[in-house]
């Protein structure tokens, strides 16, 4: 069981490896984080091996695809079952942002930790996953007179502020 | 047909200033207007398009205000709000919103929610949006293409004020600060990605969005003044504006995050916090 466990783990780090070949930039870190994490799983004399076995197979391969490391990660995790321990590759996902992978870390059924392996776009530039809001000045944002727009947005106008309101001067021009 | 391409192309220098021609009635407590295009609704058949789609768009607002106005007695809300009848014995519809409103409680982490401190079931703040995402359906069918409907500052669209040119819808977004102004712009419809723009805030109605739902509810100040939110739909728009006035910087994130979204909030002192989507 405990070979077994080994072996997959060297599997899923092999495919590791692969994809991060794949992405460039990436080759260093993963390689350091699938090596770790052999030798947590197979806690001694056969964890050079499978290292070993990971980092050989990683700078020979340069054609294996994305996807087919997932299905490895897969293998690995089933074959470890309750105990399941080692790094394990996410199916690639296709967001507006382009393709994106995840490595997850398991050590003793729970995950340790999450790494992305590829967060780029099709042109393999990183772009910004995060669109989140940042302080902004009034001058920086899309400027609208009130002669261009077709319409008005706004907290909630009521019934008696409508008619002095800027949407309410537009309707009664379009009436 | 051959009318109305003509009517396209003469339309087609105007693009900064479409001509337009609009209705508006009131319900649920505000001004509801429906703007066409004179080029394919607003002028055509005298008129008699816009008032058509008017119509449409009146029936599905009444019908919903008639059922979930807690300002009419005897709608099924108030019903319920005096204990009369049970969300067991609640009509389908009814019930549908229920769900609907309770799905985003749990999707905004209890910053939506659909009751109120004092423990009435209160699904207003669905139900314009509801309203809105219905009259687009009611539009559609009686064949109205370009059309920019506005519930009382939340605003869907579809298609063009000059049509067949794919130019966006540009609806200005008011200055919580000054309401005789403009804060931004934001492009819908058209070639842009979002349809509906959403506004909650405290400028029109006092502090009407309850902070943090039940069960940690206090009514302290949002920390946002307004928060107006772009989406591809109007109920996704307004329930997260009001989450995010409700939940602050936190929900903001959540909303970033999550939603394919852009973001515009006014901060107590006029400042802005922005998504990329509305930098100039």
């Amino acid at each position: 069981m405990r070979l077994r466990a080994a072996v997959s783990a060297a599997l899923a780090s092999a495919g590791i490896l692969l994809v991060g070949w794949q992405s460039g930039a990436h080759v260093a870190n993963t390689g350091s984080t699938a090596a770790t994490t052999s030798a947590t799983t197979s806690n001694g004399t056969t964890s050079g091996a499978a290292a070993g076995g990971g980092t050989k197979s990683g700078s020979s391969g340069s054609s294996s695809s994305s996807g087919s490391s997932s299905s490895t990660g897969s293998s690995g995790s089933a074959g470890a079952a309750a105990q399941a321990a080692g790094t394990y590759a996410g199916s690639v996902v296709q967001t507006r942002f382009g393709a994106v992978q995840v490595q997850i870390t398991v050590k003793a059924g729970a995950i340790t930790d999450v790494t992305a392996l590829q967060l780029t776009d099709e042109d393999r530039k990183s772009v910004q996953i995060s669109n989140r809001a940042a302080p902004l000045l009034r001058a920086e944002v899309i400027k609208a007179q009130s002669a261009q727009v077709q319409t008005i947005g706004g907290a909630t106008v009521t019934s008696d502020a409508y008619l002095s309101s800027l949407q309410g001067a537009l309707d009664a021009a379009n009436l | 047909m051959q009318r109305t391409s003509k009517l396209i192309t003469a339309e087609s220098p105007a693009r900064s200033a479409p001509a337009l021609k609009s209705r508006t009635f009131q319900c649920m407590g505000t001004v509801i207007s429906l703007a066409l295009p004179t080029a394919t609704g607003g002028a055509a058949d005298g008129g008699q398009v816009l008032e058509g789609a008017t119509a449409a768009v009146e029936r599905v607002f009444a019908g919903l205000d008639a059922m979930f106005s807690l300002y009419r007695p005897d709608s099924e809300a108030s019903r319920m709000a005096r204990s009369e009848v049970t969300l067991r014995d609640a009509s389908a519809a009814f019930r549908a919103r229920f769900e609907d409103a309770t799905g985003w409680r749990l999707l905004t982490e209890g910053f939506f929610t659909p009751e109120r401190p004092d423990g009435v079931l209160d699904l207003s703040g669905i139900i314009k949006g509801y309203a809105i995402d219905q009259a687009a359906t009611a539009l559609e069918s009686v064949g109205v293409e370009d059309w920019c409907l506005n519930a009382g500052g939340d605003v869907l669209v579809s298609g063009s004020p000059a049509p067949g040119t794919g130019s966006p819808w540009l609806a200005g977004i008011v200055d919580p600060h000054d309401r005789g102004a403009l804060l931004s712009g934001f492009p819908l419809g058209g070639t842009s990605r979002f349809a509906a723009l959403a506004t909650s805030g405290s400028a029109e109605r006092g502090d009407h969005i309850w902070k943090a739902g039940m069960g940690r509810t206090e009514f302290r100040r949002s920390e946002f003044r307004q928060v107006s939110v772009a989406a591809t739909d109007i109920v996704t728009a307004d329930v997260l504006a009001t989450a995010v006035v409700a939940g602050g910087r936190r929900m903001l994130d959540w909303a970033t995050d999550s939603w394919d979204v852009e973001v515009l909030a006014v901060l107590g002192n006029g400042e802005l916090i922005a998504t990329s989507g509305f930098r100039a």
